[in-house]
């Protein structure tokens, strides 16, 4: 359902759905093993896959097609599909929204009224928005752990051209893995754990506007991923994660788990973005209005535009492919009236806006952490919020520049050429923004600013390299190569995980109470940066020496240079092995508490305790000034935690009435 | 940059020193050696050489962008190097930054100089993308951007998986598996494909296009050296996409001419069995050329691996 | 909290203002204006998803590759199927804006019954759909157009079935308010809370119906009208 349905019937003033309900006494509680959680959801899962799957051989089985070829995507299709609905049926998703259609009060849920839920509501259908945040935090890491792997195993086959650790086929699986689950999995990245946690904190409100569909938006993503790695036990997909028709609809049946997956984790992108997207323009609380929103929010709210608008394309193009598979629609073969260049211009029309999407939160996240550590305000705010709407409008009109040279509309060439060296003007936002932050600053090398500082860095280059791409005649000698490849690992793994990694280490103290360990914190960066560094850079060069993308084996001249970055690559791992500890040690072993505001920030996420109480705020607060009055003299404080009685009601009226004559 | 705002006296009673002008003056060096070897050190060895107009007109528009780049890149490094070194927060100081909001002059400055930046290398990509007949980019079946002079020497590029062929329609539409082309005559490749998409790339000619089932993708270029030239496969064709790979020549006219009507004579038979030349071709006969491949003795590795091409009709 | 005040302007005349109920109104207020965005962000990413069809039934129609777009011999959808599919979206949209306008005349039943005679179309659309999907006289892949109908069309019986089952929620929870309370401000914030969440809820459904009335309206004229 496109809008959450609120539970009427049983409303009570002070009490939201899934909120406690103060003197209800507790239900009596039911065995651990009878209440949905993950292990109920995974008996579903696998219910609904077998049926799925038998009722595929059901319907299928006799066609021709089947029969010719040995392979089932019917029932692969909807053992996956209905697989999926099992496993959200196992969670409990879908008994609130039967509770409803059968007119029965909608209760708030058991494990929000069960005080001493603790560790067991985590792998629940939980809907505190809190709940979500740390589930969507260990499961992206998981995620990007994952990918990861298999980004170390690409290398170790890059190690030589002729010894080959993997056949062509494992090698060809394991990059579409990689370069899939990399691109639709980091999409959630920074708004699933950061944004969803956060964004409440930030605008000053207890909940987000939909929390069921928050919930849901997580619980979607385990699905799509083991979905997605299932694709192996049929040998993966040979077509990387761009999918290109006819490759997509002649492969094996690696390429349902492709389609499904992907379509997935678009559905999930949807429902994430809308959900901030209502929260940041219906909760935020009296005061925070949009001049004085944290930049952090609006890079969500725009990367949630970019979500909600692009990822529909995203789901039609996938469910195009799908049918192609199975019912047999012609959307991708020439001849008989479909085209393969559909298919091209619908995954970039989504695949275009995709990379702001896994842009632009990392801009939020380091131009929010810069006044911190350099003590002032922001340089440009207006700016700042601008650059990031400018690049969300104008990533619609850039899809083509990934079809250069397909032989689509040569003619549109210049158009596509000149919209994509306009939007590096809004990105060159961030820059100025950056710049004119450090002008006599008071600069503290903390880890997160260590982090933000990485990010600059790394994002000059894979900003600067993207220039190069957008100009046809340079292009031609760079599309499909390494130089591509190292671009965009220059603006997603430097850009992107740089600036989560700056935003974990600084908001782990108000998610979890807990510091990580700054030493390791530090060892963490310096390995990173100069690893990530030794490892991208040279492959600009490998790219313009002639080396494609997605090869198993390459000219015996460029050996030196990928065994160089193959060892990088595998230092870069572990790296991200100090980190995985320094995050376990820290959070588990160790446990240094931080209730304070370490930082000294004046975000008003900071001025509660840590980890914030249920409800986040006491009171509605009334925000009084921006977030980034950084050496302000007399600057009035953030916001009014205690409000008087009236004020509130006050605000929201005049809003109402404000909203009455628009 | 952001300009100094006043010369105020820090704490310490020293004057504030004027930090744009300092900044200047450690980027001006800086960029000015980038430029300077950029142009005449690596310039005249960037990729992908100057083997044919396409690829130079690659090479410069690397150099020129390169020239353009290095002073924004060395302006953000040197400014970010200088803040972190004068700007650092220093032991003991617990107060906070000026409360600089923003400065519009800066912005607009930056803004402008951008925009200006950025448009003039749209203009100058639009200009080098017409100048020399599309820079070897693919331009699909009706391409605007033609060599002048008479009709170029056609060459038809065949993409399979996983292997290259050419034919020649001016001379009898033989069929080859290796590149031959003479220096100093405009070259037009028609380039297809018989399954998926590959995308021909003959590195040092600076030519890259897509070859794509059913459809006749153009690219033009014009050899200026002789030498070796190297294709590959530029876009993800499956399993043995990497080893899509084959050495083209570039040989003198007479050479040419000289092989052509070797190999015209050398390929009659085979040329016979052949579909008739077309722009582009029914995948449906791909088992066809198959048959055509075992008869010449070549192993085609096209088609039979995914199985069915098409939906079959029940 | 014993602290009280008197309401601002423009709140209901309710009990005295406590911090609670204050705190309860700022929420609720955020929620009623949450459906109000939310549904329009929802059509917005619907028409996006729309789009995606209607962009490759263009793009296919132009570049009408070997001619296949939608070849004279190959037959199409039967015409008075689609008539009529669009005929019981749009009729049954007419008929729950109609029963809106009664509801807020303090008629509920009218609306409760115009409410049921529009789910009764919708299924009865998405029924006939399915129907005329089950039994294709074409293959979906005899040519671009039978592919463009083939896939488009069950994304559309989907979201239509995901609104009458809003649809239903929406009659199911309308039966414990009394009519009343559509025209006159009930007596405490529990029930005026319901209320306006009801309404809201309902204009918003109303908004998607009526936008779905238009996606109908739009693929009959491309599938049927214009093939």
């Amino acid at each position: 359902m496109a809008i959450d349905m609120q539970p009427e019937s049983d409303r009570q003033p002070g009490r939201e759905p899934g909120g406690r309900e103060p003197d209800a006494p507790p239900p009596p509680a039911r065995p651990w093993w009878r209440r949905p959680a993950v292990h109920t959801a995974l008996a579903g899962a696998v219910i609904g896959y077998l049926l799925g799957h038998l009722l595929g051989n059901v319907i299928a089985g006799q066609y021709s097609q089947v029969v010719n070829s040995g392979q089932n995507d019917y029932a692969i299709v909807l053992g996956y599909v209905l697989g999926t609905l099992g496993w959200l049926a196992g969670l409990g998703v879908f008994s609130d929204l039967l509770r409803q259609m059968t007119g029965r009060p909608v209760h708030a849920t058991e494990e929000a009224r069960d005080a001493s839920a603790g560790l067991a509501r985590y792998f629940r259908y939980s809907l505190d928005h809190k709940v979500v945040g740390l589930q969507y935090l260990v499961g992206m890491i998981g995620f990007f752990l994952t990918g990861g792997l298999l980004a170390m195993a690409i290398r170790t086959e890059l190690l030589s051209p002729s010894y080959h650790v993997f056949s062509s086929a494992t090698y060809t699986a394991i990059v579409g893995e990689h370069g899939t689950m990399m691109m639709m999995m980091m999409s959630s990245l920074i708004l699933g754990p950061l944004g969803n946690y956060l964004l409440p904190l930030m605008i000053g409100s207890k909940r987000m506007a939909f929390p069921r569909i928050e919930a849901l938006s997580f619980w979607l993503t385990p699905a799509a991923y083991i979905v997605l790695l299932s694709g192996l036990m049929f040998g993966g997909f040979p077509f990387g994660w761009t999918g290109y028709a006819p490759l997509s609809v002649q492969a094996t049946q690696g390429a349902d788990a492709y389609a499904v997956a992907f379509g997935i984790m678009g559905i999930s992108l949807i429902l994430l973005g809308f959900n901030i997207i209502v929260t940041v323009i219906c909760y935020r609380a009296p005061g925070m209005h949009w001049g004085r929103l944290p930049i952090f929010v609006w890079a969500m709210l725009t990367t949630s535009f970019l979500m909600v608008l692009a990822a529909p394309v995203l789901v039609g193009a996938m469910y195009m492919l799908i049918t192609d598979r199975t019912v047999q629609t012609a959307f991708f073969t020439d001849d008989l009236g479909g085209s393969s260049y559909l298919w091209e211009n619908l995954f970039w029309f989504f695949g275009h806006p995709e990379v702001y999407i896994l842009a632009l939160p990392g801009f939020g996240v380091v131009s929010e952490i810069l006044p911190v550590f350099c003590r002032k305000p922001l340089f440009g705010y207006k700016v700042a919020a601008a650059g990031m709407v400018g690049v969300t409008l104008l990533s619609f009109f850039v899809w083509q520049h990934h079809l250069f040279d397909s032989g689509i509309n040569p003619d549109m060439r210049p158009v596509f050429m000149l919209t994509t060296e306009l939007i590096s003007i809004p990105t060159g936002f961030i820059f100025l923004v950056a710049m004119g932050t450090f002008w006599k600053a008071k600069i503290r090398f903390t880890v997160p600013m260590l982090f933000a500082l990485g990010f600059y860095f790394n994002f000059l280059i894979g900003g600067i390299s993207g220039v190069y791409l957008s100009d046809v005649p340079a292009d031609t000698t760079e599309h499909g190569t390494f130089f591509v490849m190292a671009h965009f690992h220059y603006t997603i793994m430097g850009g992107l995980i740089f600036a989560f990694m700056a935003g974990l280490y600084y908001w782990l103290p108000k998610m979890m109470g807990i510091r990580l360990n700054q030493t390791l914190g530090k060892i963490h960066f310096w390995t990173m940066f100069v690893f990530f560094n030794a490892t991208f850079l040279p492959l600009f060069a490998v790219g313009m020496a002639g080396q494609p993308r997605r090869v198993y084996t390459y000219a015996r001249s460029l050996e030196t240079l990928n065994d160089w970055v193959s060892i990088s690559s595998f230092l870069l791992g572990v790296s991200i092995l100090i980190f995985v500890f320094n995050f376990v040690y820290s959070t588990v072993i160790a446990r240094v508490h931080e209730e304070g505001n370490p930082w000294n920030s004046r975000g008003l996420e900071w001025q509660v305790s840590s980890p914030p109480p249920p409800g986040n705020f006491a009171r509605v607060p009334v925000v009084l000034s921006g977030p980034y009055e950084y050496g302000v003299k007399d600057a009035p404080p953030v916001a009014d935690l205690d409000p008087p009685l009236g004020v509130i009601s006050n605000a929201y009226a005049a809003a109402a009435a404000e909203g009455a004559e628009v | 940059m952001p300009a100094a705002d006043g010369t105020v006296a820090d704490g310490a009673g020293r004057p504030e020193p004027n930090h744009g002008l300092r900044i200047f003056l450690l980027w001006l060096p800086v960029a000015l050696v980038a430029d300077l070897l950029i142009w005449f050190v690596w310039g005249p060895h960037l990729p992908p050489g100057a083997m044919s107009t396409s690829a130079a007109t690659q090479q410069s528009a690397i150099k020129i962008m390169s020239v353009m780049a290095a002073p924004v890149m060395a302006l953000v490094l040197v400014y970010g190097a200088y803040a972190l070194v004068v700007w650092r927060h220093r032991e003991g100081d617990d107060e906070d930054g000026p409360p600089i909001h923003g400065n519009t002059r800066v912005s607009v400055t930056w803004i402008g100089v951008t925009s200006v930046i950025v448009l003039s290398l749209a203009v100058f990509g639009t200009v080098e993308l017409a100048g020399p007949a599309g820079a070897g980019a693919g331009e699909g079946n009706t391409p605007i951007w033609r060599p002048s002079g008479g009709t170029p020497l056609q060459v038809q590029v065949i993409g399979q998986q996983w292997r290259w062929t050419y034919r020649y329609p001016q001379f009898g539409g033989f069929e080859t598996t290796s590149l031959m082309l003479p220096v100093g005559e405009n070259v037009q490749f028609n380039i297809t494909s018989l399954d998926v998409i590959h995308s021909f790339w003959a590195y040092q000619l600076g030519v890259k296009a897509d070859a794509n089932p059913d459809i006749n993708n153009v690219a033009y270029t014009k050899p200026e050296h002789t030498g070796q030239v190297q294709v590959r496969c530029a876009e993800l064709c499956g399993l043995w996409h990497a080893d899509m790979t084959t050495v083209g020549q570039v040989v003198s006219l007479s050479a040419f001419n000289a092989w052509t009507a070797t190999a015209r004579t050398q390929l009659a038979a085979l040329t016979k069995e052949l579909p008739p030349y077309t722009l582009t071709y029914d995948p449906n006969a791909v088992a066809q050329l198959g048959k055509v491949f075992q008869k010449a003795g070549l192993s085609g590795a096209g088609g039979g691996f995914y199985g069915s091409q098409y939906p079959v009709q029940p | 909290m014993s602290e009280t005040a008197t309401p601002p302007p423009g709140t209901p005349d309710l009990p005295a203002l406590t911090r609670e109920s204050e705190e309860a109104n700022f929420f609720h207020e955020a929620a009623l204006n949450a459906t109000w965005t939310g549904v329009r962000l929802a059509v917005g990413a619907l028409s996006f998803a729309f789009g995606c069809f209607v962009f490759a039934y263009f793009y296919l129609r132009s570049l009408n590759s070997h001619g296949m777009w939608h070849p004279a011999g190959v037959k199409g959808p039967q015409p008075w199927a689609g008539a009529v599919i669009m005929a019981l979206v749009v009729v049954s949209a007419l008929v729950q804006y109609v029963g809106l306008t009664r509801i807020k005349a303090s008629k509920k039943g009218a609306w409760q019954a115009s409410a049921v005679l529009a789910l009764v179309l919708g299924l009865a659309a998405i029924g006939l759909q399915v129907w005329e999907l089950l039994n294709l006289h074409f293959f979906p892949g005899s040519s671009g157009f039978s592919s463009v109908f083939v896939g488009a069309t069950p994304v559309f019986v989907i979201v239509v079935l995901a609104a009458m089952i809003w649809l239903e929620t929406l009659i199911m929870r309308v039966r414990v308010i009394p009519a009343i309370s559509f025209v006159e401000q009930p007596p405490t914030y529990a029930e005026a809370f319901a209320v306006q969440r009801f309404q809201a809820s309902l204009s918003a459904f109303t908004v998607l119906w009526n936008y779905l009335a238009v996606v109908a309206i739009v693929f009959w004229v491309l599938f049927y009208l214009t093939a």
